[in-house]
């Protein structure tokens, strides 16, 4: 869909996703990091564990797709490839490092160029100088301190997600400007914020207070309805089950199936199925409910899910139409006959003989098909290629840049 | 020479928005924040449940009241119609040929069994782009009739298992996780089938599965298990056990939390400096040293945070150079100059409740503008004008549907 759209990826890990999303849309993108590798490279987990510039296993799943070049973009020798291989492209996309200026600013960009570059924090706002990594910025999108135990420190991800939520936006930025310039031919700068991308995942904790509420708290996943702690988690046979309990004419009816279900197993009282779960909170205020109505079903259900296992209880949320799931690894994910059968996988090479399955097909179109048409570039693998075919560079010529230590 | 052009990048393209609760229509949100007319199509008989979710203005309930709605929907319209009954129906598929893009978040098959599918939609304007967002997808085994929720989205891409402590039950992330990631991935397909279209004239099916989109977010972990055969669990503390100091530390006050990363040798070198004292210990000179006295060395930071404010905290370390931050509440939030400065957060003037902030455009573009943001249209607010000025409709014939009950 993008087969027409160049891209010249500064590497940075909040560039990676964007870049690959650009190129499973199939943009050509060219990923360029220094000549001793991107900091990508050095993102954990490895290839059996052991380190390597070939085998980060973040750098593998976010740069599928890419061609690779090095250069030192903030060399005078790079700076001059930068500027010239700018030309041929109509996007470029870096992240620029807190308190530094980009080595791109010195460049003189074609008015055609769609030039889009993330910061931690807003770039030309009061924190612009904040030294940040993916833990600080995260921790200031106001989501972790909604997560995990109230007794405990808040929790964050395993898997660094500001560089996500960033490069997610983007690729979603750099495409605005596209659109823009599909109308009248002119590129500009799109700005991305890793700090605001990241502040979609705390589901609008900053507008709490200018609504005149008091701050929230974490409560492990759990809702408190009338005072009883309603959990998300239950314990199952094998492992773990999520189940949400709603409320109101929606998401009543799954909860009153629920409630129907687990009576009819022998885990809660016939009267519990027989209380109107849709308009639940309302009878609650009238007094024709009560919070121990509430404490038994909860109650019914951790009985319920500890005698079924994630399969069961999968095929029963199918049947019944519950909100409920099994509480995936990835092992599941993996197996998982819906993503298998649907088409999620493509395959993809780690290294020599070294292939696996990747969740590749973010979205499905009627008329086109994401698909993994080459592994991530191995370190300056397509550089002579690159500046011979859009630079016109001579063997001689990329031989002494490589020489010289510029690629 | 004459200024550059200004337009929003998607103004003049027209989107009519068939979702509800969070995924969908926070995609038509941002359609609307790059300048797109959004008509978003509800029934006051069966209203969006997000406007049962709060917060409420001022902890009030009451379906005009929900911030989240308005953060949401901003800056869209909204036509009341009951799209079940077949001149509700008619009217769905009239707006289908001024719009550009659709955007649906149904139970798979149900717009089908209306005859409001893609194959319907496309017969009335074959350069329709529409896109579905649905919990497991479209296709697949499972597929027709599960309907989900984000949370069950996070259960299903591998996220909730992982997010916990490993002495406990999994916690999850926080709320419908995948409601906050999959409209990236809808968002971002939509906009390379508007450039595909722009020069192909070819409109295009986009079918977003809300937990495989989780699972993009998650990459580095379904790595870790598809190549090296472990499956990741879930650790508790925050910080990787490659990178040290790097974690959350207790402050001075209630619940107060300071995320430090000074885990790269000058940032290492710099939060020393600062903190002194038993940081000097030669143990911790290097990094061998300091993985290997981890918890020592986390106790003496937090044995010089947990006296301070959070706040001063802040500042004393990026003042030395030192990545850290406070983990930020809502109150932080309101309070931050990141933020504030940024104008981020919009006053919107609502007639019912009056005033209240949302959210802003997610990035910025700094030669075409984007729209002012604006508050959330009210059930069925601009029905009879968009009737009246899209479809043509006289004031006799909407008059007519509304006495039907077709406008509520």
């Amino acid at each position: 869909m993008l087969d027409d759209v160049r891209v010249l990826e500064i590497s940075a890990p909040e560039t990676m996703l964007a870049g690959r999303m650009l190129a499973d849309l199939g943009a050509d993108v060219v990923v360029v990091e220094p000549p001793a590798g991107s900091p990508g490279r050095r993102l954990a987990p490895f290839l059996d564990g052991i380190p390597g510039i070939e085998r980060s296993l973040t750098w593998q799943g976010l740069n599928y797709n890419k061609r690779g070049v090095t250069l030192d973009v903030s060399s005078p020798d790079g700076k001059a490839l930068t500027r010239a291989l700018a030309t041929k492209f109509d996007v470029v996309i870096e992240a620029a490092g807190a308190g530094r200026a980009s080595p791109l600013d010195s460049i003189e960009f074609a008015p055609s160029v769609i030039r889009c570059t993330i910061t931690p924090f807003v770039r030309t706002g009061p924190k612009s100088e904040y030294a940040a990594t993916d833990l600080t910025v995260m921790a200031a999108s106001g989501a972790p301190t909604m997560t995990g135990d109230l007794d405990r420190p808040p929790l964050f991800f395993p898997v660094p997600q500001a560089m996500m939520e960033a490069g997610a936006d983007a690729a979603i930025a750099a495409l605005a400007g596209l659109i823009a310039r599909d109308r009248d031919g002119l590129g500009q700068r799109a700005e991305v914020s890793a700090r605001i991308a990241a502040m979609m995942g705390s589901f609008g904790q900053a507008l709490v207070p200018g609504s005149g509420n008091p701050e929230a708290k974490r409560t492990q996943g759990a809702m408190i309805v009338a005072g009883v702690q309603v959990p998300s988690v239950y314990e199952c046979a094998d492992g773990f089950v999520l189940i949400t309990i709603g409320f109101g004419p929606v998401f009543g009816q799954m909860t009153q199936r629920l409630a129907k279900w687990a009576t009819q197993e022998g885990h809660m009282g016939q009267r519990i199925a027989e209380i109107s779960w849709p308009s639940f909170i309302g009878d609650l205020s009238a007094r024709k409910t009560s919070p121990s109505d509430l404490h038994a079903l909860v109650d019914g259900l951790k009985s319920l899910a500890r005698s079924k296992t994630k399969a069961e209880l999968a095929e029963a949320s199918r049947r019944l139409g519950l909100l409920s799931s099994p509480v995936m690894n990835m092992k599941d994910v993996a197996e998982y006959a819906q993503y298998r059968e649907r088409g999620l996988f493509a395959s993809v090479s780690l290294e020599a003989g070294r292939e696996i399955d990747a969740p590749a097909r973010f979205a499905q179109f009627s008329n086109y098909s994401i698909e993994i048409k080459r592994p991530a570039p191995k370190l300056s693998e397509h550089s002579a290629e690159i500046f011979e075919a859009e630079l016109g560079l001579s063997k001689t010529e990329i031989q002494a840049l490589f020489v010289a230590g510029e690629i | 020479m004459s200024a550059p052009p200004r337009a929003a990048p998607l103004e003049g393209v027209h989107v009519l928005d068939l979702s509800w609760v969070m995924v969908g229509p926070a995609s038509g949100r941002y359609l609307a924040d790059m300048g797109a007319d959004v008509i978003k199509v509800e029934s006051s008989k069966r209203i969006d449940p997000v406007r049962t979710l709060g917060p409420f203005k001022d902890g009030k309930m009451g379906p005009e009241r929900s911030i989240s709605y308005h953060n949401l929907n901003a800056g869209k319209r909204c036509v009341a119609i009951d799209i079940r009954r077949p001149e509700g129906r008619e009217i769905v598929l009239r707006l289908t040929r001024w719009a550009d893009v659709v955007l649906e978040s149904f139970t798979p098959g149900v717009l089908e069994t209306l005859q409001l599918g893609y194959s319907d939609l496309k017969r009335r304007n074959d350069q329709i782009i529409m896109a579905s967002t649905s919990l497991l997808g479209q296709t697949g085994p499972y597929a027709k009739g599960t309907s989900g929720v984000g949370t069950m989205g996070a259960a299903m891409s591998g996220a909730t298992y992982q997010i916990g402590w490993p002495d406990r039950e999994p916690t999850g992330p926080f709320g419908p996780w995948t409601d906050a990631v999959t409209p990236r991935f809808i968002v971002a397909s939509i906009l390379a089938a508007l450039h595909r279209r722009s020069l192909t004239g070819l409109g295009s099916y986009i079918d977003v599965a809300q937990a495989e989109a989780g699972i993009q977010f998650m990459m580095p972990a379904y790595y870790e298990y598809a190549a090296n055969a472990t499956i990741p669990e879930r650790c508790g503390v925050a910080g990787s056990p490659l990178q040290i100091p790097q974690g959350v530390y207790g402050c001075s006050g209630e619940d107060r939390w300071i995320a430090i990363d000074a885990s790269a040798p000058t940032h290492w070198d710099a939060l020393r400096t600062v903190i002194g004292g038993e940081l000097r210990d030669a143990k911790f000179d290097t990094i061998i040293g300091r993985l290997r006295n981890r918890a020592e060395l986390d106790k003496a930071i937090a044995g010089w945070t947990h006296e301070q404010g959070v706040e001063a905290i802040e500042h004393r370390l990026q003042a030395a150079g030192v990545p850290a931050h406070v983990v930020s509440g809502s109150g932080n939030l309101v309070r931050d100059v990141d933020i504030i400065e940024s104008g981020y957060l919009n006053k919107i003037n609502d007639p019912v409740f009056g005033e209240a902030e949302i959210e802003g455009p997610r990035f910025s573009l700094d030669r075409t503008s984007l729209p002012a943001t604006r508050r959330g249209p009210r059930i069925g607010e601009h029905t009879k004008e968009v009737l009246a000025t899209v479809l043509g409709m006289s004031e006799t014939e909407i008059a007519q549907l509304d006495e039907a009950g077709l406008l509520a």
